[in-house]
Parts: structure tokens; sequence; C-alpha cells
């Protein structure tokens, strides 16, 4: 019972990190139209921030710890939360800033090897990333407040569901204002939205940000669950993890992309279940990458799937018509019209 | 001295082995008009079904030959089932797809052969010595391989109908088909080529690397995009001339700088290059290869 | 006309090439403000082209644009829009996935709500000039008869009503001149009587007006001025009844049509 409560918990906390994730791919992709194929990046930046903010500062003097990083902060996880969102954003800023001038293909190609690289300045940069190693045990955040390790589990669901609808408030009220009326419009026709007036390269560059900063989030709170973090982590795959997830839920709809991040969660632990097939279950005995492998043959069909059968995912980007705006009866306009 | 002829070499080889692949990615882009994300695993795939013929007692070329050949047969499977219902809806669900289509077909090998590395049947030849410097003999046959298929495209483009009506429908989709081009028929081949092409450059690959694992294509394919993009994607004397770019300046950095930043070496170049020069270093200005404006699905 | 007052904006020399091709080779003409001005010409004589250059679509390889005594030569194509110069496509450019309501509230100036805080705080200036704007495109709405569409996404409308959509986010942007490619095309004629009223109308409020048509019979009547291009320059302009009778004119719209139409 206690079993299947902590798989429950840590089920759906990994539900709401991937939700942070899919809201922020969703602020660059659903929004303004920009496919961003390295994403992890901007995932990686903020896991590894978090791990060295929270880390104590020489832990070298613990006989366990394998890691060979110098030390980290040891401050307090809401400092590992900003630190995280902020070198996320500040990530997709050099990210955007680099290629967001060049369109479509380009843009897709350029954001994928920029994560190659950042993973191999990850795994070779030993003095900060700890290398293939990473930086473990990262001290779990929060650990205090509970007694048992199975009330961490809710105590953490808890601080990841709050922290999921501050980003959903976050990404829903960005999208519903004027902001994200003109980034919906760029990614509709960027030309348009030039000669009306908007000045797209800096609204791109917003909304890149934005998902930066929710990945960076996510890393943040990816680390205090897991309570380490290596490059091996921070492969393409989990870009096009993400990928599905907006793409099944929604693409456009916050609401949507929850859901795609709760169906993505369910067929990457559904496929735990395989282990019960006796057929699998003997296979897999001789061939241990047989299972993970098999995972992303699923994942990689279904990515085919979605895109054939179901471009705009379960829950469809809803139109914004005239009901939207404030009845013009309660405070009369104060400028004057034409 | 040494050091400088081998790695002149090994420059040499690498960058015909990233040719051959970017010749072949990018004569596919030409007509079909999406950047194939897929492309790496119909490397491993020749590379793994190379191995796996020698395993069974073939000998390398006919092991070569029958890899490429069933490469090729699972690329056009591919396109026909994935790529060709998708055609009319623009670039991206295309890119999306191939994303797919390189995680199953990779993690298929690895469900057949284990992530581990597997020894590729390279022929072991020792060096030439000539005067006192040795000549890396696998390398040079791979670059004079690389070098006749580069002489084997140039003559399929120039001087046959098929190549002509290619390069047509590169430059002008709708112009080739109002001008009476049957473009469906254009596209298989030019699947089969660039698949061919493909499993060429998996075989030089495997070769070149000595271990293969299931995703040495997928880590490949940065230094194939790189190589592309150098010479303007869609334009393969571009992309040729952008491979040896490419190779030689891995070869150099790994052996007078750090192994390391291979790629952060191609990552700089592809980055430099779109930001210059939009269309490539070879390419027209920066003409309709990289559409730069309305990123719409 | 006498030109006493100095024109709204003034084109010299403006040059364009497409690979080998001349799209605009000598585009010279002035717009005198708030009147109407046609731009005609035969097919591919450059119009679009120019408008093009005009408003900071493509950058010039020559030539000046002067708009309101400010330089606009080669500036970024929302710069041009800010300074009071906005223009419409040929064809229509409607974002398809937003409604006719959010395609025209979006063209709306000056929306602080469009900077991210503002916009997810909210705040007062934000939600004031939303209502300002949502009072702006109602009007427009009716203005152009499309208020039973409004909540309809952009690319379900016919080619007409895209047309006047394009119209319609052109004025949210409270230009003061208008560059209208082609705004009759396509638009059914009962309307298009009514849109000439419009732009007669908008013309009155002070809005200088640059229209590129090929509906003669509908342009001329309304205009004041016409600019008459071919083959990349300007061949004349005037007030129309001289641009109509010049012998180089005609000779241009018979030779294009065996030429290059
Ligand atoms: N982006 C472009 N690239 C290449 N050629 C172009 C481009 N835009 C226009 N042209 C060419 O420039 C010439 C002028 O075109 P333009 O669209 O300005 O003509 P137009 O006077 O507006 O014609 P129409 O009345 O048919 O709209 C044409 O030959 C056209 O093919
Ligand atoms: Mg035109």
């Amino acid at each position: 019972m206690i079993g299947w409560l902590a798989f429950a918990a840590f089920f759906l906390t990994n539900v709401g990190i991937y939700g942070i994730l899919a809201l922020g791919l969703n602020a660059q992709y659903g929004l303004a139209g920009l496919a961003n194929f390295g994403y992890v990046a901007l995932f990686a930046a903020g896991a590894f921030t978090a791990a060295l903010v929270l880390v104590p500062p020489s832990p070298a003097a613990s006989p366990e710890t394998a890691t060979a990083v110098a030390g980290g902060l040891g401050l307090p996880f809401p400092v590992a939360l900003a630190g995280a969102a902020a070198v996320g954003g500040l990530f997709a800023l050099v990210m955007g800033a680099v290629s967001l001038r060049l369109g479509g293909h380009s843009l897709a190609i350029v954001t994928f090897a920029f994560a190659q690289i950042f993973g191999a300045f990850l795994a070779g940069e030993d003095w900060l990333t700890g290398g293939q190693f990473g930086i473990s045990p990262v001290p779990q955040p929060l650990r205090g407040l509970v007694g048992s390790a199975v009330d961490y589990l809710f105590l953490y669901l808890g601080v990841t569901l709050v922290i999921v609808a501050g980003c959903f408030w976050l990404a829903e009220r960005a999208a519903g204002s004027p902001f994200g009326r003109v980034l919906r419009g760029i990614r509709e026709d960027e030309t348009a939205a030039r000669s009306l007036g908007k000045n797209t390269g800096s609204f791109k560059l917003s909304a890149f940000v934005l998902g930066g900063v929710l990945a960076g989030l996510a890393g943040a709170m990816w680390v205090g669950s897991i309570g380490s973090v290596h490059v091996g982590q921070f492969v393409p795959i989990v870009t096009f993890n993400v990928w599905l997830a907006v793409l099944l839920g929604g693409i456009g709809n916050n609401r949507g992309v929850l859901l795609g991040a709760f169906l993505l969660i369910c067929i990457r632990e559904g496929t735990r279940f395989l282990e019960g097939i006796p057929f699998l279950a003997a296979a897999s005995a001789g061939n241990p990458s047989l299972l993970p492998s098999l995972r992303y043959v699923i994942i990689g069909l279904a990515l085919i799937l979605v895109v054939r059968f179901a471009p705009r995912g379960v829950i469809p980007e809803r139109l914004r018509g005239r009901g939207q705006a404030a009845p013009p009866e309660q405070i009369p306009a104060t400028e004057e019209r034409r | 001295m040494d050091v400088l002829f081998q790695t002149l070499v090994y420059g040499f080889a690498t960058g015909g082995v990233i040719a051959v692949a970017a010749v072949g990615l990018t004569l596919s882009f030409g007509v079909t008009g999406f950047i194939n994300f897929g492309y790496g695993e119909l490397l491993t795939v020749a590379a793994y079904t190379t191995y796996v013929l020698t395993e069974a007692g073939l000998g390398l070329l006919p092991a070569a030959a029958a890899g490429t050949a069933i490469t090729s047969a699972v690329a056009v499977g591919v396109a026909r089932t994935c790529y060709q219902p998708l055609a009319s809806r623009g670039p991206l669900p295309l890119l999306i797809t191939s994303i797919g289509v390189a995680f199953v077909l990779q993690n298929l090998v690895r469900i057949g052969f284990g992530g581990e590395p597997r020894g590729f049947p390279a022929p072991t030849w020792t060096p030439w010595q000539l005067g006192g410097v040795f000549i890396p003999k696998l390398q040079t046959v791979i670059f004079l391989v690389a070098g006749v298929c580069m002489l084997g495209v140039h003559l399929l483009l120039r001087h046959t109908l098929l190549g002509r009506t290619m390069r047509a429908a590169a430059s002008n989709e709708d112009l080739a088909r109002l001008s009476g081009l049957d473009t469906r028929r254009i596209v298989l081949v030019t699947w089969v080529a660039s698949s061919l092409i493909a499993g060429l450059g998996g075989v030089l690959l495997g070769a070149s690397q000595g271990d293969i694992t299931p995703s040495v294509g997928f880590e490949f394919l940065l230094l194939v995009f790189a190589a592309a993009l150098l010479g303007g994607i869609g334009q393969p004397y571009g992309a040729m001339l952008g491979a040896l770019l490419i190779g030689l300046g891995v070869e150099f950095g790994a052996a007078y700088v750090s192994a390391n930043y291979n790629y952060a070496l191609a990552f700089g170049v592809i980055v430099l290059v779109l930001l210059a020069r939009p269309g490539g270093l070879f390419g027209r200005g920066g003409g309709n290869a990289v559409p730069s404006e309305g990123g719409t699905p | 006309m006498t030109e006493t007052n100095p024109p709204m904006l003034a084109v010299a020399g403006l040059r364009k090439a497409f690979g080998g091709l001349a799209a605009v080779s000598d585009a010279t003409f002035d717009v005198p403000r708030g009147r109407i001005t046609g731009l005609i010409g035969p097919n591919g004589a450059g119009k679009t082209t120019t408008f093009d250059l005009i408003s900071g679509r493509h950058r010039p390889d020559g030539g000046r644009v002067r708009f309101a005594d400010a330089d606009l030569t080669g500036l970024a194509s929302h710069l041009v829009a800010r300074a009071g110069l906005v223009r419409t496509f040929q064809i229509p450019r409607a974002f398809p996935r937003l409604t006719v309501w959010e395609n025209l509230l979006f063209a709306g100036a000056d929306q602080p709500g469009e900077s991210f805080w503002h916009g997810v705080i909210g705040t007062r200036a934000a939600r004031a000039r939303e209502r300002a704007l949502a009072d702006e495109a109602g009007d427009v709405l009716s203005f152009l008869d499309l208020e039973h569409v409004a909540d309809l996404p952009a690319g379900g409308l016919s080619g007409g009503q895209r047309k006047l959509l394009e119209l319609g986010r052109a004025l949210m942007c409270r230009p003061r001149m208008l560059l209208l490619d082609e705004p009759f095309a396509g638009v059914a004629p009962a309307l298009i009587r009514h849109l000439v009223e419009h732009l007669v109308e908008l013309r009155d409020q002070g809005i200088t007006l640059l229209i590129i048509e090929h509906d003669l019979g509908t342009l001329v009547p309304l205009v004041d001025r016409l600019v008459v291009m071919h083959l990349g320059s300007v061949l004349a302009s005037g007030e129309p009844a001289r641009v109509r009778d010049d012998p180089r004119v005609l000779e241009a719209y018979l030779g294009g049509i065996g030429g290059r139409g």
C-alpha cells in the first residue's frame, strides 16, 4: 500500500516536472512558433545550477561523495530555484540571440547543435560539473521538515504542484495578454506582424527567455527529486519527450500540454510494466538495454503517429474572440477615438 | 612533421566520410524540402548490417554492398510510410517525424545488438612508409572511396537526364511540376540515390571509427549538418567542400587543441556561417534554401 | 493641383534587383499630403516591389524614401509602420488561426500590455488601453461590415473579407498614410462601392492614401493623382486626366499585354 502511494507521489512529481517543461516549450513553440530542438540544454542548465547552489561548500569532506566538484554554495532551496530560473533564462537569451534570426530549419539545427555542445561542455568540465559522474548526492531540499522518506515524497509532490500551479498561472496570463497575442501573430506570419509595427525579434527573444526560465525551474525541481545530476540525464531524447508532451496535449494550449505531460509519463512509466510480460522479461535478462530501448521505440512511434494523425493534440488551442474583451461600459476609454 | 602529415590524412578521410553523408543529406533536402534528422540512423543501419553480414561469413565488400542495398530499402520504406503522407504540410511535421524515425531505428538496433561497441570489420592494414613518413593506408583508401563516390554523384547530376531533372526539381518543385516532370518519381529516385549514398557513408564511417554503437550515426549527424550548412543546404558541391573543411578542422582540432571540443568547433562554424551567409559559404547569397521568415508549422 | 505643401511621401531613384532581374529600376514620385494617389501599371511593373521598398520589407539597392520630412530609407519595417506609414499586402496576410477580433487588436499601437510583465500582471494601463483598442476594433468592424465574423478564425474568411480585414488591421495602427495593394481585388462589387466611400472618408479625416489597383474604372474617379509604372520605373505621374491621355501610358498598357503579361 505504502509502496503504491509512494509510486503515485513519485509519478505525479514527474508529471509536474515535465508539465513545467512542457509549459516552457509551449511558450516557445506553441505561442511563438519557435522550434527549439535543444530545449534539454535549458533544463540541464537549471539542474546543474540548482545542484551547485544546494551542495555544501566542501563535499570532499564527506567520504561517500563520488564527485570531483570543488564544492557548491550550500544555500537553501528557494535560492536554488531562483538561480536555476535565472540561469535558464540567461541561457535562453544567449541561445536565442544567436539563433532566432534564423527561421524554420536553421533554428532547429542550431538549437539542436547548441544542446549537443552544451552536453560536451558538461561532460568535459569536471571541475564544475563533475564530468561523467556528475554531482551526487545533492542534499534533498526541505528534508528537515518531515520525518519519514514517504512523507518526504508527499511533501516534495506538494512543493512541485505549487510550483506547477505558479508556472501555469504565468503561462496562462502571458498567453492571454496582449504580449501573448503578439507572439501568436508572429507565429502565424512574421512579415505581417512586422508590417504592423511589432518588433518581432525582441518578442521572439522574450518568448524564448520565458521558456528558458520555466525549463530552469523544472531543472531545479528535477535535481531536488532525484538527488543527483549528471550529463547522461540530459540527452536529446529529453527534448523530444517534451515535444511529444506538447504535441500530444495540444500545441498552444497550456491545459493541453499539462495533460500531454501526464500522458507522456504514463507512456514512460507504463513501459515499466512490460517487464511483467514473461517473454520480454526473459529477453531482457540477456539484454539489459532491451526495455529502455523499447521505451524509446514507443516514444519515437508516438511522435510519428501524433504528428500524422492528431496534429492539434488532445485539447487544441482555443480561439479568443470578442467575448474575451472587458465589457466596454466598465470604465470609459481614456484615449480619444478616431 | 609526422603528426602534421598524419593529421592531414585523417582530416581528409574524415572529411571524405562527412562529404559522402552530407551530399546524400543535401540531395534529399533539395527534393523533399526538409532536413532529415533520421539520416544519421541510415548510416547506423548500413554499418550494422555490414557488420552482421561479415559475422555471418560474407567478405567485407559483398557485405558492404548488401548492407547498402538493405539500407536503401529501409530508407525508401520509411519515406513511403512516414514522410510522403506529410509532404503537403510544411517542414516542421516532417522534421518531427524524422526525429521519431531516428529514435525508432536507433533503438531497434540497440535492441538487436545491445549498447556496447561492436568492432567494425575494417581491414587492418599496416601504414605505408614513405621516406620516414607513415601514411595510414585505411584512411587513404577511405578518402579515395569517398572521392570516387563524389565523382559518381557529379557525373549523375551533370551528365544524366535523371540528374538534370533532379536538379530542376530541387531548384523549383512547382516549376518542375508545371513543366511536366513526374515529381513523385523524381522524389522516389532521389530517396534511393540519397540512401545508397548514406549506406556507403555508413560503411566508411564504421571503417574510419573502428567501433560502432547504435548511436554512431546520430552523433555523426552534427558534423554532417555543419558541412551541409557550410556549403549551402541543398547544394551538393558546396556540401563536398564544406565537408572537407569540417573534416580537417575536426582532426586538427583533436590533434592540436582538444578532442573534447570537436563538436563545439562544428557548432561554431554552423552559427557563424548561418549568421553571415544564410545561403551557405558557397551558396547563393541568401537564397531560398533557408527560409528566414514566417515559421508557420 | 498645386504643390505648395511638401509631399507626404517622396521617393527618389528607388532600385531593387532580385538575382539578375531588376524589379524596380528607377521609382521616383511624390505623394501629396491628404490626397488619394493611385499607383498603376501592367503586371510585373514593380508596383508591389516599390511598396516593399518603401515599407522596409526589402532594403533598396539605391534611392531614397522620405516620409513627412523623415528619411525612412532602409528602415526596418516595424519602425516604418510606427512612423505612421502602414501597408497592406496584395495577397492578404491575415493571421489564420487568430480570430478576426484578435487580428484587429493585434495591430493596435502603444499597448503597454505587450511587454511581458504588464501583460502578465494586467496593469491598469494595459487594461485601459485594451478597452480603448476594443472600442476602436468595434468601430473598424462595423466600418468594414465584418461584425458577423468577428469571432471566426481569419483563416476561414473569403478572399474579399480577408482584403477588408487587411485594411482594418492597418487602420488599427492609426496610420498617417496607408499603402494599399489592390484593395478591391476579390471584394464583392456592392462592397467595393461601400469601400470607396470609406476610403474617401479616411482621406477627409486627413489620412494620405497610395493605392495600387488594376480596376481602373473604380480607381481613377477616386484619386487626385496617378502614378504609372512600367518595367520598374515611373512612366508618368500627375492628374488622372492628363496621365490617361499620355500616349506613352497607352502604349505601355497595350505593349505590356503583348510583351510581359
Ligand atoms: N521576392 C522576389 N524575388 C524574385 N523576384 C521578384 C520578387 N518580388 C518580385 N519579383 C519580380 O519583380 C517583378 C516586379 O514584381 P511586382 O510584384 O513588384 O510587380 P507588380 O507591379 O506588383 O505586379 P502585379 O500587378 O502583377 O502585382 C516581377 O517580375 C516579379 O517576378
Ligand atoms: Mg503587385
